[in-house]
């Protein structure tokens, strides 16, 4: 048996609302009173506009910034701290990538890999550059039990040579599904991409991942990483896009005006040098203080303590979910290689009204499609139940999860 | 709470769903999904057509209103459509289907002009639950698609 961690005091929310199950940390966490306290105290002691102010509380404004961007780069073990760019969230990292570099370098008839499991994020940029420039998308499947058959690139797809390996330029990829809790083995699947596709560049949407696993970019070798802080404790608002910085060197800004420029006269504009080139306008300041906060917290709790709360919560709700009569999971029934996501369909009822019964019990759950369409159109149903949990939920929760479902079936009589 | 919100009439129409179905050559069929939650419904309507000759409602206050035209007074053939069937499909949640349920059955043989003066509220009240503004989207969906299919015919 494990040592479970017991968090929840630590979460104001759960004070505020103390017969609150919290079953959505996939779509957001809740947030420690630590981070809660920084962001306050970013308003309270440290607030001015950062760069370009020369008395003191602006100074005290861009170390808070700049600290946090130090942070974060040891957080996934970035090269440099000019690696780290501050989004307003996951989708924006992404969006920067597809506009500031697949949008200049890609061309007509070169192909991105992505997957069958990936969140909105990660097609819909990519949607838009195949209609604008020609460009082909293969998207890896899913497998019969609910994992990435990354094997079926070179195997299917190459063989019947529909697909050109020279032509693969980017592969970009969820670490972990935020539908199906799957987490892909990137020690693995990155080393065969790239002897498979030396050319491509490797993007990992870690937005899922990182507030349960440690991320280093430099041991996986990879060439984007996008994340929400937001869901790893962190304020809402603020995202992150580490990339190689030779890569960010060759790359277009998304978006110009201010604070990301160098000079600007009436003929042109030239940019800063990383990492505010991709820095537009005035920062989420408070958002990045509260960062810095939140990465504190996931350090002192320690991933290994993290995981393993988490692997035994995974392990228990997988055993008791799949006893109850006309629950389908949508997900891998191992927990390893596994998140605490467990999307589900009960027969007979649609996910909006297992949300709502389960809402009056206290019991927070998402139902829908999750931003994952093409997963859901792969699963064969419009929209899913999901429960999610984060290093604060507990054994207790799960039981109540299982007795709101059997509530569920008593008012739906079914 | 759920228990007023699914209530018998609600867990009725979800379970057996009135015009359930899709009309064979319809006058009207149109399709709307719910983008929170990738519900897709499906609404087809065969229309009746009534000839209606009328002298007074099409000479008065519309043509007396236009500057330089006689108001001669004249006879006009008015084709009234009217709804003779309807029926949807989609896999709804049990208030969206309740919904689709019950105002289809609220919307046979009503003229086309009597429903494009339906309004929002009449459709909650059918469903006449407290519903949060999520589920309100869900209970409208159904008028969302006749309303669709309106600007359409």
């Amino acid at each position: 048996m494990n040592k479970l961690l017991n968090l929840k005091s630590d979460f104001p929310i759960f004070s505020t609302y103390p017969d609150l199950v919290y079953l959505d940390s996939a779509a957001t966490s809740q947030k420690p009173q630590t981070v809660v306290n920084a962001v306050t105290d970013f308003y309270t002691t440290k607030n001015a506009n950062i760069h370009r102010g020369i008395y003191q509380l602006a100074e005290i404004a861009t170390t808070t910034y700049e600290n946090t961007r130090n942070e974060v780069a040891k957080f996934i073990h970035a090269g440099t701290n000019k690696e780290i760019i501050f989004t307003g969230n996951t989708n924006q990292a992404i969006n920067l990538v597809a506009y500031g570099w697949a949008r200049k370098f890609l061309r007509s008839g070169d192909i991105i890999v992505l997957s069958e499991m990936e969140h909105h994020a990660n097609i819909v940029p990519w949607l838009r550059l195949k209609k604008e420039k020609g460009i082909k998308i293969y998207f890896l499947p899913i497998n019969k039990d609910y994992r990435l058959d990354y094997l079926s690139l070179r195997d299917h797809e190459v063989a019947k040579q529909s697909l050109s390996i020279e032509k693969i330029k980017l592969i970009a990829l969820t670490h972990a599904s935020n539908v199906l809790g799957t987490i892909n083995p990137l020690e693995e699947i990155i080393p065969y991409f790239r002897q498979l596709a030396p050319a491509a560049k490797i993007l990992i949407d870690a937005a899922q991942s990182i507030p349960h696993l440690p991320i280093d970019v430099q041991t996986l070798g990879i060439d984007f990483l996008a994340f929400s802080p937001h869901k790893m404790l962190g304020p809402s608002g603020v995202g992150v896009l580490w990339a190689k910085e030779e890569l960010l060197e060759k790359m277009d800004p998304l978006f110009v005006g201010s604070n990301m420029i160098s000079v600007v006269t009436k003929e042109k504009a030239t940019w800063a040098p990383l990492p505010d080139k991709f820095e537009v306008g005035t920062a989420n300041l408070e958002g990045v203080a509260g960062l810095a906060s939140a990465i504190s917290y996931l350090n002192k709790t320690g991933y290994e303590n993290i995981i393993a709360h988490e692997q035994e919560l995974i392990e228990y709700g997988l055993e008791k979910l799949r006893q109850i009569p006309g629950l389908k999971l949508f997900g891998p029934l191992s927990p390893e290689n596994r998140l605490g996501i467990f999307s589900f369909a009960l027969a007979g009822a649609h996910p909006h009204d297992i949300a709502q019964i389960l809402n009056s019990q206290n019991i927070a759950i998402r139902s829908g499609h999750h931003c994952a369409q093409i997963t859901m159109q792969v699963l064969c149903v419009p929209a899913a139940a999901r429960a999610s949990l984060y290093l604060y939920n507990t054994k207790e929760d799960i039981d109540k999860l299982v007795e709101g479902i059997k509530v569920v079936k008593k008012t739906l009589r079914i | 709470m759920q228990d007023t919100l699914y209530r018998d009439i609600i867990l009725e129409h979800w379970q057996h769903p009135q015009n359930y179905g899709i009309i064979k050559n319809p006058d009207i069929d149109v399709e709307e999904n719910n983008p929170y939650c990738g519900d897709i419904i499906r609404l087809t309507i065969k229309l009746e057509s009534n000839k209606l000759t009328s002298s007074k409602h099409v000479s008065g206050k519309r043509s007396a209103s236009r500057i330089g035209i006689l108001d001669k007074p004249e006879t006009k053939t008015l084709n009234i459509n009217k709804v003779k069937e309807v029926a949807f499909t989609g896999e709804g949640c049990a208030i969206s289907k309740a919904s689709a349920s019950l105002f289809t059955e609220e919307i046979k043989n009503k003229t086309l002009t009597e429903l494009k003066a339906i309004k929002p509220q009449f459709v909650l009240d059918l469903i006449s639950v407290p519903l949060s503004p999520t589920r309100t989207k869900c209970a409208l969906l159904i008028y969302q698609i006749l309303q669709k299919a309106l600007k359409l015919y």
